[in-house]
This record gives C-alpha cells, structure tokens and sequence, in this order.
C-alpha cells in the first residue's frame, strides 16, 4: 500500500483542495460537452464529454474516500469491513481513482484517433484497466500508462493547434501539456515529495487553461 | 485563397441557405449555393435530417423540399460556440 502512505503525508487536506478543484472544472467542461452533442449531434464531442466525466468521477472519487479516511466513519468502516487499518481506505480511494482516471483518459486518447471502431475503444478500456489490476505497483503503473496516454493527447492538440492556429487551441495544447508534464511529474514523485508538490501545481494551471479556455469558447 | 470546409461548416451553410431563402428550398438550390456534389448533397441530407435539424417534405408532384426545424435554428444560433468549442479540442 504504497499510496496510502504517500498520499497520508504533508499533502492530506491540500490535496482535497486540488482535487476538488480539478473535479468541478471537468465536471463542467463534461456538461457543456454533453451541450454541444445535444446540439450539433457529433460523436466526438460526447466521447469527450464521457472521458471527462470520467476524469470528474475519479476526482470526486478520491475525495469522498479522503474524507471518509479523515473522519470517524473511517474506523467504523474498518472494523465492519474487517480491513487491518484506515489506510485500506485511502488505498481503495486511489485504486478507484486510478480506474475511472484511466479509462477517462483511454476514452480521451481514442477519440484523438479519428476512427470509428468501437472494438479498439473497448481494447484500450479493457488493456487499461487490465494492466493496473495486475501491476504489482499500481501506482506507477497507472502514471506510467497516463503519461504515455497523455502525450499521444497532447500530440493530437499540438497539431490541432497548427492545423488551426487558434488561440483557443493553442491554450488546449499548453494546457494538455501541463497535464502530461504534471503525469511524469507525480510518475516521479515515488521518493521525491517535491515532484508531488510541482504535479499539483501544474495540473492546477492545466486545469486553470481549460476553465478559461471554456469562458472564452461560450463568450459571444 | 480556398478556405476548406469542415463537415460542421458544411452543415451550417446548408442550414444557413435553406433560411435565408425563407425556409423553404429545393435539393437543387441546396446543391448549387453550397457548392456540394450530388453525392455529398445526399450525404449531408441524411445526415441533416437524421440529427432533426431539417425535414423533408414531399408534395403532390413528388417534389422534395427541405425546411428548417427549431433544432435547426437552434444550431444556426448556437454556432459559433460550437465552432469554437469544436476548434479548440480538434472535434471536427
């Protein structure tokens, strides 16, 4: 269980911060895109609401965990439950967060392929899920996979950007960025808590990006 | 200099023609100011009719005309925040 213990340290309580953070602006951005689905009908706008969904359960996920761990319920849970300690809950917390998080992200990255096959949608959810179920470290199996996932992400909106040369999609792919620089951030952080530190901050700005960037899109 | 349609772009100027020539309009009319092949025209018909942004309506003479439903204007409304939501995350 090594994640409880990293997650337990000097971040317990800022981290709830970021996260919810992070969770409402993709639950935002989910909803507006699940709008324009309704309204233009296209495909890969509801895959792109559904990732980040995704991406938003696996936040608020964590979070109700952490609170859970926090308070009296936790104890109460563990003894019901029969867990040896409290933090089996932080550890189920991050497990559940790492599931959602990377089936968000293998939604996110099919949707970047530009096909319409549903079969390799399904492999990627499956390989996904698969790959963290049987790493015997979860925890860098999941910012190993997410780091990979993301920079094919980032990639295709680097070159939206060049297709486009918008300042809309120049702000996604910094902010993409941000969220892949902020991945191999925290895949480093195993023995270097400073690296956990930086990971949230530069989510923090991606996520920041991403807001702003939706105020824009819907400003008249 | 030609500057290239995405499918959403398309589907806006169909709509946008069928409304300024007062809701009401032939295929053909469709075809030549959209600038579209048969092929496409057909395509990007069904496709419109399909999402319920036009329908189809057929006179006593077999003639085919295609009018704007609500969610029709409600796309011509709703346009350019979709354009922009669509350009910024490559969704077109």
């Amino acid at each position: 269980m090594t994640l409880s213990t990293l997650v337990s340290g000097w971040s317990f309580g800022y981290d709830l911060i970021f996260e919810s953070v992070f969770a409402i602006i993709s639950l935002i951005l989910a909803i507006f895109a699940f709008q324009i689905y309704k309204l233009a009908g296209e495909d890969k706008s509801r895959l792109f609401g559904v990732s980040f969904l995704l991406i938003s359960i696996s936040y608020f996920v964590q979070i109700a965990f952490n609170l859970v761990y926090a308070s009296n319920l936790g104890t109460s849970i563990c003894t019901l439950a029969n867990l040896p300690s409290n933090n089996a809950i932080l550890y189920y917390g991050n497990y559940l967060h790492f599931l959602f998080m990377i089936i968000g992200l293998a939604v996110l990255l099919y949707m970047t392929f530009d096909i319409n096959h549903s079969e390799i949608l399904w492999f990627l959810v499956i390989l996904s899920t698969v790959s963290l179920l049987v790493s015997s470290n979860e925890f860098y199996a999941f910012y190993l996979l997410s780091t990979i996932y993301l920079a094919f992400i980032t990639w295709y909106f680097i070159r939206n950007y060049f297709r486009k040369k918008q300042k809309l999609s120049l702000m996604t792919a910094v902010a993409f960025s941000f969220l892949l620089f902020g991945s191999f951030h925290f895949f480093l952080s195993v023995n270097h808590q400073l690296y956990f530190i930086i990971g949230y901050f530069l989510e923090l700005i991606a996520y920041i990006l991403i807001l702003l960037n939706l105020i824009l899109v819907q400003k008249k | 200099m030609i500057i290239k349609r995405d499918r959403v772009g398309i589907i806006r100027d169909i709509l946008q023609i069928i409304k300024e020539k007062g809701n009401r309009i032939n295929p053909t009319g469709i075809m030549y100011k959209a600038n579209l092949s048969h092929k496409m025209l057909i395509e990007y018909l069904n496709e419109t009719i399909t999402k319920g942004f036009i329908a189809e309506e057929i006179d006593k003479n077999k003639k085919k005309t295609y009018s704007l439903t609500p969610r029709g204007y409600k796309f011509l409304d709703d346009y350019e925040t979709i354009r922009k939501f669509f350009d910024s995350y490559g969704l077109n």
